[in-house]
């Protein structure tokens, strides 16, 4: 399988911030992948850094381009929408449709049309007239309409509510994603994702501190309830994470063969949640 | 350049005027209205024999030279109207590159697949060629309400109105020079126009401050490392209107391909370039 | 050479004055387009930059 972003030692500082800090990625073609981290962690950084928005030092081939360069020439190719109403506010949604499909080369505006006919987003009126909710789907509504290979949401349901969140993703994987596109969503919600997801990254203070297949989880990562007298043992075993679980302690450990596990206690594939609030802890102790 | 290019490029110039309606659309209109509301009552002031006598006064002012010839008397007719669009040019430029920064929708217009160039030059194609259009459209609207006001009022004081078509052509000629003075100065401002882009892309905030303050500083800077102020000089030198000012179609020419002409097309364009590779940043 | 220049937005923008600035200065001096003095004709003040020394005299 090939990559369709590939990044090697990414490097961003504003002042004395490092935003970002020699960040190595790599996201299959083909994946939906969830760019996970706290919130000031780097997130939106290494997005845009992907699309020319943000200029950083390091290697970065995106679909074959680098986006420092070719920005325009690789927008053709790739979609992006922000957790801010980056849509422009004086534009009504009618101009915001022609204006897309005046520069887009692979925008179909009756897509667009067909999905807005579903909404309750009037044509005549103008964005900043929009709930937030509206504007998100009217952004997804033209992105949808337009065939990239790459599609980059950073935080795109922040601040909506359920109904307009669920059915979002729902969009997203029902009449979009068809297996040939790559999907990078980044959020601080992993519950919300965790579902669709097929590739996983955890960034935290500019750093990668996890990259893997959804599928590959299992085979690293393995929690055991421990029984009370395997505790010491299970401590020599260098657990990156332990938690109180109803008066148990539940540890979390990294490429620990499961054979070796078995003695210790009940083993559990870790949620996502959990995985994350243990890396996130595992790197702080760094 | 194929026609995909040529459509991408007018839908950036149609997002230029929408978004900037009011400086391109709205405020000629207005204008427009206020002339015609001051001439009502100019004209209610002046009583019907002083309105008789000015208007066979014109014609004989006028007789025996061609609307052509009669035109560039009524380019001052478009002074206020060319006052209003330098003023509002100077808002748009320095909001050009910056005001989208501000709003965080250049997040959206940089999601597009639309080079930094020709989001640059769309921008001057809007001040140099595009928005002066719309100003002379609706100057063309008032000379036709203003000639059909005058017939009317003629007729009725029964004065010879013989003469008026021919002002009108006049006027009319007359927005052409109007029209082919403003791109002949956008050609010659380049480098004034070039350093008020470059400072909009570069601003973090208030982009004039900016323009201002380094324009002083470089001056200065010149003056300490080289002795010399060509850079005070030159900006001088461009204030002249009798450089870009088009009063016959043989000026065309001579305006457009003169060494001076030339040359700050070539600086302006240093500048034009360096706000090109400047929108990359955006942060 | 590219990497500094194109590596924040001041590094730029000083190249590109410096660029146009030294363009302005040879250009001046092959064409010998006058390098006039700044000088205010107006009835309230007169300043003349060449001419600092004459100004102190006469303000004091």
């Amino acid at each position: 399988m090939s990559n369709i972003v590939e990044a090697r030692a990414l490097t961003k500082t504003y002042g004395s911030l490092k935003a970002l800090d020699g960040v190595d990625l790599t996201i299959p073609t083909g994946a939906i992948s969830g760019l996970i981290g706290p919130n000031g962690a780097g997130k939106t950084t290494a997005l845009k850094a992907l699309i020319g928005l943000c200029d950083v030092e390091g290697e970065l081939n995106v679909a074959g381009m680098d986006p420092r360069t070719a920005r325009h020439k690789l927008m053709e190719d790739v979609c992006f929408i922000a957790d801010v109403g980056i849509l422009p506010k004086w534009f009504k949604v009618s101009q915001l449709i022609d204006y897309v499909a005046g520069v887009h080369p692979k925008f179909d505006r009756i897509k667009t049309e067909k999905f807005l006919s579903t909404t309750d987003i009037p044509a005549n009126k103008r964005i900043k007239e929009l709930s937030k909710g509206m504007v998100t789907q009217l952004h997804l509504a033209v992105v949808m309409a337009i065939d990239v290979k790459l599609l980059i949401l950073d935080e795109p349901t922040l601040g909506l509510d359920i109904i307009y969140r669920k059915e979002f993703y729902d969009r997203l994987l029902n009449d979009y994603y068809d297996g040939d596109r790559t999907i990078v969503i980044s959020t601080h919600q992993v519950e919300e994702v965790e579902a669709l997801l097929t590739h996983l990254i955890f960034i935290n203070k500019g750093k990668i501190a996890l990259s893997a297949m959804m599928t590959e989880l299992a085979d690293i990562y393995t929690e055991v309830v421990v029984d009370p007298e395997q505790i010491a043992q299970a401590d020599a075993l260098n657990p990156i994470h332990i938690r109180e679980l109803l008066g148990k302690k539940s540890y979390t450990f990294e490429s620990v063969p499961r054979a070796q596990l078995q003695p210790l206690g009940e083993m559990y594939t870790p949620s996502v949640a959990d995985l994350f609030v243990a890396k996130m802890k595992d790197s702080r102790h760094e | 350049m194929n026609k995909f290019h040529l459509l991408q490029f007018r839908a950036l110039l149609k997002r230029e005027m929408l978004e900037h309606r009011n400086l391109f659309i709205v405020a000629p209109v207005i204008l427009a209205g206020l002339v015609l509301l001051f001439s009502v009552w100019a004209m209610t002031r002046m009583g019907q024999d002083l309105i008789s006598v000015g208007i066979e006064y014109m014609a004989l002012l006028f007789n025996g030279l061609s609307p052509l010839e009669m035109a560039p008397i009524f380019m001052f007719l478009a002074i206020p109207f060319i006052g209003v669009f330098y003023l509002c040019a100077i808002i748009y430029l320095m909001n050009s590159l910056y005001q989208d920064r501000q709003e965080l929708s250049i997040l959206f217009w940089q999601s597009m697949p639309v080079s930094n160039l020709n989001t640059v030059l769309s921008k001057l194609v809007t001040i140099g060629i595009v928005a002066p259009l719309f100003y002379i459209a609706t100057m063309f609207v008032l000379y036709v309400i203003a000639m059909l006001w005058l017939t009317i009022l003629g007729w009725s004081y029964d004065i010879e109105v013989a003469g008026l078509g021919y002002m009108f052509l006049a006027a009319v000629a007359s927005l052409i020079f109007v029209y082919l003075s403003i791109i002949t100065t956008t050609l010659w401002l380049l480098p004034t126009i070039g350093w008020v882009i470059l400072f909009s892309a570069f601003a973090k905030r208030t982009p004039i401050m900016w323009a201002i303050g380094v324009f002083i500083l470089v001056g200065f800077l010149e003056e300490f490392i080289f002795g010399t102020q060509f850079l005070g000089n030159f900006v001088e030198s461009r204030s002249t209107p009798t450089q870009y000012l088009i009063l016959d179609f043989q000026d065309v020419v001579e305006r457009l391909i003169n060494y001076d002409m030339l040359f700050g097309i070539l600086v302006g364009s240093i500048l034009l370039a360096g706000a090109v590779y400047m929108r990359r940043f955006i942060d | 050479m590219k990497n500094i220049i194109l590596k924040n937005r001041y590094t730029l923008l000083v190249t590109v004055l410096t660029v146009y600035i030294v363009v302005l200065v040879i250009e001046g001096s092959i064409t010998g387009r006058q390098a006039q003095v700044l000088n205010f004709e107006n009835p309230f003040f007169d300043l003349n930059i060449k001419d600092l020394d004459g100004l102190r005299e006469r303000r004091a």
